[in-house]
């Protein structure tokens, strides 16, 4: 009895295991799937801004998919929450490193951890695609696995100081926000404007991105305003703030022109500033206005594509955020197909330093060794507020 | 500082200040009848505006009956809770309920996420009035108006409440005695479940008056409660008088500090008062008979 029962259970394991095995390599070997790691903060404060990143990245990869893969291999984006916490970050990306059938990692979005996961990303040798970096201590270390998909704040910067000259600005009064992107934006401005004299004087208020309230230091700026007889305030935040400024500042009266950063071309931002953004004018990606695009632009195909693509599906038109979404698929796609075949780690990230030409939502990429930013200030558009809606606006000369 | 600055600085205060008072209003009613610190009050705040902007913006009601409506649905969410969540553990120690009410915040601003979303909303102004200058140069927002005026309103209404009415002395007797208001036949537990859904309605109705000011998001309910928790320590802990003071005293403070320091230490100022009050008037500045009490 006791033979009997041993011999059923060996046969039940040697079934089990033919099994698998069969799984294993039921299909060709083509057909093993390119894998790349998801690292985000899908739950915390960032979790609306990487839900939208996801839900656009998923997409994609479900077109791709859909059209045959990339040379018969499907695309699989392995997602992680790191839960805004920075020993989830880094035990994500180390997860990451150690799956050898993932390719690259996206993410994560906040600025302090993705100084964590590009480092890691150097000592083990994967590339991290990462969204609007802006801690310049970290961008000057040049690093060979980092790549970036947004405009940088640099380039915002520049865009900005264009809209200055084109309207004749002379005398800025930045109000920046006391995180590393909002002042890096405002350090930026300042001494790009100062290239083309205009005067950027960066208050010494600033302000919290969980600040709902910035009265206070409004009414402290608004003698300078008026003493210094200033052209135009540049609010140097990026959201809720953004609105909230601009409401705080017409209660007070200020009706001093306001700037914004491309952080104002988002939705929620007309909803919560209400008729007070009404003429806030900034430079920012061309998804937030995808039909008010020149005929021969370049990417508008790509964008309005894209657009009506995500109404159908999630009934949300495109915007900056999932613009990067599509980006950083497309390119991986590219970057795939031009690598050597079977695809590495080291192959996969020679081949996406050297895309050229690639035309994503955010604007025409060329990465070299020594731009990992990939992008330009052609890339950016002009856009007012206006009637509660987003408006491009042409200014000679800049655009 | 010049006169003018300072008064405008103390004016934005004041409604900041209001703010804090009716959050703060919520965190006493709760405590009077049951002792227990309702650390999901914030969350109350949350769930009236993002309501109220659901009934205006998907379900097209106008501005009255989606803020009546808003305040009723947060108010049997309040009894609801308590009924599910705080009643079957009603036996357990106190900080035990504290720490459940944690877990009711975290279940709440999650649920509110997946629900409403989690992009910033707001809501249009009562009136379509722009700002309007007093004293030379200085500038008032027509809401804030509003926020004051509900903030003194409810705390008249709370008061003559708990003076002049059963469900109020109820609400005082059950706190102050449990057994003894059992043997007198206050049904206990009703007037805790009671509390909990005023305590969401007023909840309701700040979100409902502040978010026109301001903004409110899935998880901007955790901020306020601690700002309004810290007015009702500041006025005394259990009085409403207390939580109206105390609110406005923090709004002043936090602002017309702005005037003298850069404003990322307006927080820290703010919590330095707290610690300084309650270092030289542990009980809060009107005192509390509730704390006075459990030392016994």
């Amino acid at each position: 009895m006791r033979i009997f029962k041993n011999s059923i259970i060996i046969i039940i394991c040697l079934f089990f295991l033919a099994f698998g095995l069969s799984c294993k390599s039921s299909g060709p070997e083509g057909y093993t799937p390119y894998k790349i790691g998801v690292n985000l903060e899908l739950t915390g404060p960032y979790a609306n801004i990487t839900k939208t990143l996801v839900m656009a990245m998923e997409m994609e990869v479900e077109r791709i998919n859909e059209m045959g893969g990339i040379n018969g291999h499907p695309l699989e984006l392995v997602i992680e929450d790191n839960g805004f916490d920075l020993a989830k970050v880094s035990a994500n990306m180390l997860k990451f490193t150690r799956d050898k059938n993932i390719l690259a990692v996206v993410g994560p979005f906040e600025d302090n951890f993705q100084a964590t996961t590009r480092d890691i990303a150097e000592k083990e040798q994967i590339t991290n695609i990462v969204v609007c970096p802006s801690n310049p201590r970290v961008r000057d270390l040049n690093q060979k696995y980092a790549f970036n998909i947004a405009h940088s704040d640099i380039l915002v910067s520049e865009k900005l100081v264009d809209l200055c000259l084109a309207r004749g600005y002379k005398k800025i009064l930045v109000f920046p926000g006391n995180w590393p992107l909002a002042m890096s934006l405002a350090q930026n401005f300042k001494r790009l404007a100062a290239g083309k004299r205009i005067q950027a004087i960066i208050s010494e208020e600033t302000h919290k991105p969980s600040d709902i309230d910035m009265t206070p230091q409004l009414i402290k700026m608004k003698p300078v305003i008026e003493s210094e007889n200033i052209d135009a305030f540049y609010a140097s935040t990026g959201g809720p703030p953004g609105p909230i400024i601009c409401k705080n500042m017409r209660t007070l009266g200020i009706k001093t022109p306001i700037l914004g950063t491309h952080a104002f071309g988002f939705g929620f931002i007309i909803g919560i500033g209400g008729d007070a953004v009404e003429g806030v004018e900034f430079p920012t990606g061309k998804p937030v206005v995808p039909y008010q695009l020149d005929e021969n632009d370049p990417i508008r195909k790509t964008i309005i594509d894209f657009h009506e693509r995500m109404l159908v599906k999630y009934k949300q038109g495109a915007e900056q955020i999932s613009g990067h979404g599509y980006d950083i698929i497309w390119l991986i796609h590219d970057a795939i197909k031009r690598s050597k075949k079977p695809v590495t780690r080291s192959d996969f990230r020679d081949a996406f330093e050297s895309t050229k030409d690639f035309k994503g939502c955010t604007g025409i990429y060329n990465f070299s060794p020594s731009d990992h930013d990939g992008l330009t200030k052609k890339d950016m558009v002009f856009v007012r507020i206006q009637d509660r809606k987003f408006n491009r606006i042409k200014l000679p000369e800049f655009e | 500082m010049p006169f003018e600055i300072f008064v405008q600085l103390a004016i934005s205060g004041l409604t900041t200040g209001a703010i804090y008072s009716l959050i703060a209003l919520g965190f006493i009613t709760i405590y009077r009848a049951s002792n227990i610190l309702n650390l999901a009050q914030g969350e109350f705040v949350m769930l009236g505006a993002l309501c109220a902007v659901f009934f205006i913006e998907k379900l097209g009601f106008s501005y009255f009956p989606a803020a009546v409506t808003s305040i009723f649905l947060v108010s049997m969410a309040g009894l609801f809770l308590q009924r599910a969540v705080i009643h079957p553990i009603r036996d357990e120690p106190v900080l035990i309920l504290i720490m459940v009410t944690i877990g009711l915040s975290i279940f709440m601003s999650g649920s509110a996420g997946i629900l409403f979303g989690p992009s910033p909303r707001s809501l249009p102004p009562f009136i379509d009035a722009p700002s309007f200058e007093i004293f030379n140069s200085v500038r008032i927002n027509t809401q804030s108006f509003f926020v004051i005026g509900a903030t003194l309103l409810l705390v008249i209404i709370l008061y003559m409440v708990s003076r002049y009415t059963f469900i109020g002395k109820a609400m005082e007797a059950v706190s102050t005695d449990r057994l003894g208001s059992d043997l007198t036949g206050i049904p206990g537990n009703f007037i805790v479940m009671l509390s909990f859904g005023i305590s969401a309605g007023i909840g309701a109705i700040a979100g409902i008056f502040i978010t026109p000011l301001f903004f409110t998001q899935y998880n901007s309910g955790a901020i306020l409660g601690l700002k309004g928790f810290s007015a009702a320590v500041i006025g005394g802990w259990g009085k409403y008088s207390g939580a109206v003071l105390g609110g406005l005293i923090l709004g002043v403070v936090e602002s017309v500090s702005v005037g003298f320091i850069p404003a990322g230490y307006k927080d820290a100022i703010a919590f330095i008062v707290l610690l300084l009050i309650l270092y030289f008037k542990p009980k809060g500045i009107l005192g509390s008979r509730a704390l006075e009490e459990s030392r016994k």
